[in-house]
């Protein structure tokens, strides 16, 4: 049985109040609140365990690597990765995806190559990508989003040429709250023997994924948006394919030896993780998975679909609403991610009077400047919701968008 | 549930109906400025008299209701201006001009027609 109640208890942030009401938190997507037991976790590590991995001889140190990686092994079982090696630690999505940017696309991207991306990506699937065709003379080409939110897939081979040499895709979209259908588009790019990369950001919080079925080559995401700490985040990647990539950052822990002039590298998955690794966030990152897995992602998700019908249901009976993407009927599966303006309102003057009455959204661009221009706006509001939310909050967040339209009217 | 303090009458009056919103040809001053946060842009001109004083001015742009109403508020005030009296223009003016408190966030949107002006300025006096 999913009950929000106790579950928000286990929230300590929400025990405080904002413009003297009850803090109402619906900006998940951009990073999660945290349950006591990973802040416990945390203290737990400092207060305890505390030292540096894979250097030490004392037992602290072996304790500490323990720790580290128990977590990976987490987070190998959580995703369904089948070596521990192909579980690579960073510091979040970002990172992860310039990690392949980098390293894999350094290696093989050539002049006149194709990196081939989609509409609705974060800029963190977009800029390293930008960064890596100016500098080898590539190109980006854009998979094109519909106008209901939902991306034009059989535009797709149409899109893949002989050119092309990586498929860069989000899971879910940030904004629009759609979940690409990944599995098909995985199959298609790879009977063309291209390698596909996903950003999974807002997917791995939100319900079970399962890399080794999707097959794709490289998945990125974020701790801090499971409920997680900041500053840590996996790179998933096929063994194989790790193995041919030169290292990412170079440093301390990911050579074997090193000499005056050079140096040979350490075995996967450390060849990735130069210098001191964010030993205690990998490890909140394990107590994140534990609490997810108690909770069960499956209810998580079916609890998501519940608030997301419920918002889009009441949310459209608002004057001068609009709404970015799906609707949860045209969309078999859509998360808990509601982009919308209101008519004669800014964004920013959005969220200032939500933020009155102690409810906190994104207003922006959310990091798609591409997606928002392709939908002709410069910002929207975007309400993201995650399992600590609840209906009654729904309701206040609907009051107070009918109260900013009439603001302004 | 409350009424908004932020969005007080005269500030969405402002928002809603801007003074001196559009453009002067041939302007003595002009200068754009935005906010990459928010996607606020708004860029001000000036015309001065033979005293150089501020005997017309214009801006235009777009953005959120505080960065507009500040500077159809700003436009208002500096009318008739020195151009000494301009330069000893503050942010607190600004402020006082929009008469409620602002989160850290907000105050770059409410400053933005005066950091314009405050560039242009500069500009001016090196020509």
């Amino acid at each position: 049985m999913f009950d929000v109640s106790k579950i928000k208890k286990d929230f300590p942030i929400f025990r405080q109040k904002i413009n003297g009401q009850p803090l109402i938190y619906l900006d998940s997507a951009a990073t999660t609140q945290k349950p006591q037991a990973v802040i416990d976790t945390l203290k737990d590590f400092y207060e305890n365990h505390n030292a540096n991995t894979h250097r030490g001889i004392y037992q602290l140190s072996e304790r500490a690597t323990a720790l580290y990686e128990g977590a990976r092994e987490k987070v190998r079982q959580f995703i369904g990765a089948r070596e521990l090696e192909e579980v690579i630690f960073t510091s979040g999505t970002t990172e992860s995806i310039n990690l392949v940017a980098y390293s894999w696309g350094r290696k093989n991207i050539k002049p006149g190559d194709e990196i081939l991306i989609t509409e609705m990506e974060h800029h963190s699937n977009i800029v390293p990508w930008q960064l890596l065709a100016k500098e080898k003379k590539a190109k980006l080409v854009f998979l094109p989003v519909a106008d209901n939110g939902l991306l034009k897939v059989d535009e797709f081979d149409k899109l893949l040429t002989a050119k092309t040499k990586l498929l860069a895709i989000i899971h879910v979209s940030n904004v629009l709250g759609v979940v690409n259908p990944l599995k098909e588009i995985i199959a298609k790019a790879h009977t063309e023997g291209i390698p596909v990369l996903v950003d999974g950001a807002q997917a791995v919080p939100h319900f079970s994924v399962d890399v080794s079925e999707l097959d794709c080559d490289f998945y990125a995401f974020s701790g801090h948006k499971m409920l997680g700490p900041s500053g840590i985040g996996v790179l998933y990647g096929k063994k194989e394919i790790l193995e041919e990539m030169p290292p990412f950052m170079g440093g301390g822990d990911m050579i074997k030896e090193v000499t005056k002039q050079d140096a040979s590298w350490n075995d996967l998955p450390w060849k990735f993780e130069a210098g001191t690794m964010p030993v205690a966030q990998a490890v909140g990152l394990g107590a994140a998975i534990d609490y997810l897995k108690e909770i069960g992602l499956e209810n998580i998700w079916q609890y998501e679909q519940e608030l997301i019908a419920y918002t889009w249901d009441k949310i459209k009976t608002v004057p001068g609403v609009t709404i970015f993407g799906p609707s949860p009927k045209e969309a078999k599966e859509r998360c808990g991610v509601l982009a919308f303006n209101v008519s004669g309102v800014h964004p920013h003057d959005i969220a200032s009077i939500f933020d009155e009455a102690g409810i906190a959204i994104r207003a922006g661009h959310h990091c798609a400047q591409p997606l928002l221009e392709r939908f002709g706006v410069k910002a929207t509001a975007r309400a993201s919701f995650y399992l600590y939310n609840d209906k009654a909050e729904i309701d206040k967040m609907i009051e107070t968008t009918n109260k900013a339209y009439k603001i302004f009217q | 549930m409350r009424t908004s303090d932020l969005y007080r009458e005269e500030i969405i009056d402002h928002a809603k109906n801007p003074r001196n919103f559009g453009k002067i040809s041939q302007p003595d001053l002009e200068h754009k400025e935005n906010n990459p946060l928010c996607g606020d842009e708004i860029e001000i001109q000036l015309k001065f008299d033979h005293k150089k004083c501020v005997y017309q001015v214009a801006f235009h742009g777009e953005g959120c209701s505080i960065s507009q109403a500040a500077a159809s508020m700003l436009t208002e005030k500096i009318k008739g201006k020195s151009l000494s009296e301009l330069e000893k223009l503050s942010s607190q003016d600004v402020l006082d001009l929009i008469g409620t408190p602002l989160t850290p966030a907000r105050l770059k949107c409410a400053l933005l027609a005066l950091e314009a002006l405050k560039k242009g300025l500069k500009d001016f006096s090196k020509q």
